[in-house]
């Protein structure tokens, strides 16, 4: 029993993990069609993932209600918004306009969720001036030279930058293109080579994290 | 205009303004408005999902054209949903297993390709080109970034950088040298990208107020400034509310 | 408390108050300063200008309402560019949420050019699993998307006559807020199928994808709102981007002349702090 709960995961990771790292070398039709076939699976596996995302939130609120914690009026709102929009979107065939003109499910799309979710993203904006003014100090050599790239960078991406400070747009294309990508072509090489070490890892069964569910 | 574009402005406006009320005080309006938010982008996806996936990607390939191996994909999503089932859980194993097999696999040979051979390869360029006429040249135009002079620069910081990320060793002497440039390296990268950061949320706002404007006009009926107005408003009640309430004092 | 205490400890509401003026009043009063165009941008436009008519050209819309006002922009002047060229685009999004943004950019486009769906584009939708999708993609084309958004087969169509996977298209860009994005669609895409890439971003991304534009991996990038307005520049219709670009000068600014105010304080303090702490030792 052991062996199914245990070893038998970790034997499906090694043989996958090692079959679809050769295959990139194989180019024979078989191998090809085999990763033709496993994509798509992984595509409706990818589906069946969303739906494990979603349903602990269902959970959370679902708690939140029955115990009517503080706030649960809120997670009520939620949770009407949340079955209403799916009862319209099914109603709708989960089609935002059909033939050009706008379905109800459209009309929540447009009309609610691109406003809140903009918005939400939008006010983040507010809070990095604030945040700038409070803590963006020159308080060592480094920070001061983070502090001048910044402003360089910032005066020379947007017109007026550019009219009062001619240099400013030049200077800040020369540390994009030349000192800011050599610092973060390191930084892609360090973490590449980190994927690929763990990759390795858990496909060899030193890293087994990612099973959790259920008891050794 | 159509009486749903107008009423969808002024639901749109009055979201928009509840949530930047937020700015000037956490209020019911802003918790209103963003139980809203999860609530109708949970609702969206999983009907997008439902319909992509069960609909299109399932139940018409199975049932109309008879590809019967697509149940080997569904079979391993149920098992991974047992994992909400605390007696079965240990079967959701399997399909996680195979998922990250899989998607390890795929990835290793690709990542190396991509992001190790290829940008190494593009660091060690030949600092001098060879123009056929000319012989060897050495450029020094600083704005262009293939010139010989940036191709030094960019591989000092690629060295650098990468040197002072090497904890193995010791940095001292020689290697704190090479530490620091990395570090000023560093710091330039992240100036820059807080600069950028910066652009990209200023940008975010512009585009919430554009469409703010938009709908102030009169075809619309002004929702934005009437709404306005009633989101002033009912902060000033709600603040006056929690104000009127005696405090506990006995 | 001193005057650069207080200075230091504002309330944020005011700082609130000098952010939304800087961003409200440009855009009700317009200047229009020119735009110099980067290089960046000028890789993604030659190249789409060097396409011949019925080139294939795949644009996929990575990104959700989140990052609309960046991207936005940026897809309706590509689309017109494409459009103009009468280039075949095929259209589609890695990002479940972004569909119906998708969706009605497209079709906005179309009609505004007069190009009809399955013939001169298509736009096939979403499809679930981020990577497994390019790659799927890449070994065969109808068996990532069997049908269209709007439910009609993919093969036959006539916009899609002769393509069978990623290697018959001419050039591909990735509009991208984040992951699955541009560095996926290398990875999974063009690493192994072969065909052009260029990319879109939002300024957060930006910073991130110069090695790969360096190296040639993709040959050009549209970086945030000011790169949608080199493009609407460079395809002569302006747009939102350059409407925006006022308010964009005049935040930075602002936010320039906060830090500066900031660290003035900032050092004047502990100028102070140091000589207070010599005269008592």
């Amino acid at each position: 029993m052991i062996f199914l709960r245990r070893q038998m995961p970790l034997l499906i990771t090694l043989i996958t993990g090692l079959v679809f790292a050769a295959q990139y070398y194989v180019p024979h039709p078989a191998s090809e069609q085999l990763l033709t076939s496993v994509t798509k699976w992984l595509q409706i596996i990818g589906g069946f993932a969303l739906i494990l995302g979603v349903s602990s939130l269902f959970h959370v609120h679902a708690v939140k209600i029955r115990r009517k914690e503080a706030g649960w009026g809120y997670s009520f709102v939620l949770y009407a918004s949340m079955l209403g929009t799916i009862a319209i979107g099914l109603w709708a065939n989960g089609k935002e306009a059909v033939d050009g003109t706008m379905t109800s499910f459209g009309w929540i799309y447009s009309y609610m969720m691109v406003p809140l979710q903009g918005t939400m993203f939008a006010i983040l904006a507010f809070f990095i001036a604030s945040a700038a003014y409070r803590s963006f100090r020159a308080r060592s050599r480094e920070a001061a030279v983070l502090l001048v790239a910044a402003i360089i960078v910032m005066m020379g991406r947007v017109p007026l930058g550019e009219y009062i400070l001619p240099l400013s747009g030049d200077v800040s294309q020369w540390i994009l293109n030349v000192l800011n990508a050599s610092v973060r072509r390191a930084i892609l090489i360090g973490v590449s080579l980190g994927t690929v070490a763990l990759s390795f890892k858990i496909i060899f069964g030193v890293e087994r994290s990612y099973l959790g569910g259920g008891k050794e | 205009m159509p009486i749903e574009t107008i009423i969808g402005a002024w639901v749109a406006t009055g979201l928009t303004l509840f949530i930047f009320s937020f700015l000037y005080k956490d209020n019911p309006l802003f918790k209103l408005a963003e139980n809203l938010y999860v609530g109708v982008s949970v609702g969206y996806t999983i009907v997008k999902t439902y319909d992509t996936v069960i609909v299109h990607l399932i139940w018409k390939p199975i049932v109309e054209s008879g590809e019967w191996a697509l149940l080997i994909p569904v079979a391993i999503g149920v098992l991974m949903l047992t994992r909400y089932v605390p007696k079965a859980a240990w079967l959701s194993r399997y399909a996680f297993a195979f998922i990250v097999g899989v998607g390890s696999g795929l990835a290793i040979p690709r990542t190396i390709s991509s992001f190790i051979l290829k940008q190494i390869e593009d660091t060690v360029r030949p600092l001098m080109t060879l123009v056929p006429g000319e012989g060897v040249l050495f450029t020094w135009n600083l704005l262009n970034p293939a010139s010989s002079v940036n191709v030094i620069i960019i591989l000092i910081g690629v060295s650098s950088v990468l040197f002072y990320f090497f904890f193995s060793v010791e940095h001292t002497g020689p290697g704190k040298a090479v530490a620091r440039t990395g570090i000023l390296f560093l710091m330039i990268a992240f100036g820059a990208a807080f600069g950028y950061t910066v652009m990209a949320r200023m940008s975010l706002l512009i585009g919430r107020l554009t469409d703010l404007i938009e709908f102030s006009d009169p075809s619309y009926g002004r929702p934005t400034i009437w709404l306005l107005l009633l989101t002033i408003g009912t902060m000033i009640f709600l603040s006056r509310r929690t104000h009127g309430e005696p405090p506990d004092e006995r | 408390m001193t005057f650069a205490e207080r200075m230091l400890k504002i309330d944020r509401r005011i700082i609130f108050l000098v952010i939304g003026l800087c961003t409200l009043l440009p855009l009700l009063y317009p200047v229009g300063l020119p735009i110099k165009i980067s290089p960046e941008v000028r890789g993604v436009y030659d190249y789409i200008e060097s396409l011949p008519e019925g080139s294939v050209f795949l644009l996929s819309l990575d990104f959700d309402p989140a990052s609309k006002p960046e991207l936005h922009p940026q897809s309706i002047a590509l689309l017109r560019h494409a459009f103009r060229k009468n280039l075949r685009v095929i259209a589609m999004t890695l990002w479940v949420s972004g569909t119906g943004l998708a969706d009605q950019i497209i079709t906005q486009v179309a009609r505004e050019m007069g190009k009809e769906s399955g013939k001169d584009y298509v736009f096939l939708g979403w499809s679930p699993g981020g990577t497994a999708v390019i790659i799927n993609m890449g070994q065969d084309l109808y068996g990532a998307f069997p049908a269209d958004y709007n439910g009609r087969p993919t093969k036959g169509l006539p916009v899609l006559q002769g393509i069978t996977n990623l290697r018959d298209v001419n050039y591909a860009i990735s509009l991208a807020a984040g992951n699955p994005g541009v560095e996926a669609w290398y990875v999974f895409g063009k690493d192994k199928y072969k065909f052009e890439l260029g990319g879109g971003c939002t300024g957060v991304m930006a910073p991130g994808l110069y090695p790969l534009l360096r190296s040639g991996q993709i040959n050009g990038l549209i970086g945030g709102l000011r790169g949608a307005a080199e493009y609407e520049s460079l395809i002569g219709q302006k747009g939102k981007a350059v409407a925006g670009m006022d308010a964009q000068s005049a935040t930075h600014l602002a936010i320039i002349m906060l830090v500066i105010i900031c660290n003035i304080f900032y050092l004047s303090l502990r100028k102070t702090a140091r000589q207070q702490g010599q005269s008592r030792a």
